[in-house]
């Protein structure tokens, strides 16, 4: 199975700029998560949203129908929550230039591994990333926190100046934004 | 979509006091003390085990608590704190009324559910709840709404 690498803007979420540490993060506006019910299960150590999941955050918006997250054991950071069916996901980039990612399943995964930190988000279940530019669909989509890249496999690209025009699996990567 | 798990480690900080209450499951409800009783303005505490015995694990407390039928308790003004080792409140969860069951362990109401982390970044409500003591879970069953404050 083949892949490239789609170079997206680091602007996807401004995740650069917070990185740097150049910028001063200016105070942010609450994360909000609204759903018909929630429940916490202790033993399973899981926290579970489900029933019209929307989450609010001043970066991007996420609906769900169910959203898990698997709480660590203590000392842990975070490492897995999984949106599950008919995700939405609602994002912007630093210029204002919008997207949409679409799939039945996100996967967000956070693991440090030699030293090396993975942190990634794989959509699925007819995924799909529809931007102004263009429309990105694959068996999968893994969007590279760390690096801020953008993988498909078995990807499809379609241009939105020429909708007939379609990219194959060999094809350059494709800036987005 | 930095701020997914910036967000999500404040998320995960604020349910430690879930993980502390589930610890303290299998230990006597303190609510069963006053179970046969008309208490008002009371407050019950419960302690770490040893070598922190002398610390509040958790202290209960409400307006009032009146027996019901079947070994039921009404309370009113629950507040429920929560504390580590350090004396650090975790959580504090407050609900105007609900109905306790000492002997399963369950307290459950219809009415309204809050509960806060003890720095005050996360906080969760909704309405309709029941809390399993023995099985370590917490139900809200309508309109849980959650915010969290982002770190600056």
């Amino acid at each position: 199975m083949k892949k490239i690498v789609l170079l997206l803007s680091l602007a996807l979420c401004g995740v650069a700029q917070a990185q740097t540490g150049v910028v001063k993060p200016a105070p942010r506006a609450p994360t909000e998560i609204n759903s018909d019910a929630a429940e916490f299960d202790l033993n399973a150590r899981q926290a579970v949203y489900h029933g019209h999941v929307v989450v609010n955050d001043p970066q991007m918006k996420l609906q769900c129908e169910r959203l898990v997250v698997f709480l660590p054991k203590a000392d842990e950071r975070l490492n897995h929550i999984e949106a599950q069916t008919n995700v939405v996901i609602d994002f912007s980039d630093n210029h204002g230039t919008s997207a949409r990612a679409t799939g039945s399943l996100a996967v967000y995964r956070y693991l440090v591994q030699s030293g090396a930190t993975n942190e990634t988000v794989t959509l699925t279940g007819n995924p799909q990333v529809e931007s102004p530019q263009g429309i990105l669909t694959g068996d999968q989509i893994i969007w590279d926190r760390a690096n801020n890249r953008l993988h498909a496999t078995e990807q499809h690209m379609i241009f939105r100046q020429n909708l007939n025009q379609s990219i194959g699996t060999n094809t350059a990567p494709i800036k987005l934004f | 979509m930095k701020s997914h798990s910036a967000y999500f480690r404040v998320f995960t900080g604020a349910l430690v006091f879930l993980l502390a209450a589930g610890a303290v499951r299998a230990q006597t409800n303190v609510l069963a003390d006053v179970k046969d009783l008309h208490a008002t303005d009371f407050t019950s505490e419960q302690y770490f085990e040893a070598p922190n015995e002398q610390l509040v694990k958790m202290r209960l407390s409400g307006s009032s608590a009146e027996p019901l039928p079947g070994g039921l308790l009404a309370v009113k003004r629950l507040k429920i704190e929560t504390f580590g080792t350090n004396r650090v409140m975790l959580a504090v969860v407050r609900a105007p009324q609900c109905t306790f069951a000492p002997l399963d362990g369950v307290a459950s109401s219809a009415g309204h559910l809050e509960l806060q982390s003890g720095d005050g970044k996360f906080h969760v409500e909704g309405e309709g709840f029941l809390w399993r003591q023995n099985e370590s879970s917490l139900t809200i069953s309508n309109r849980v709404r959650t915010v969290i404050e982002m770190p600056k």
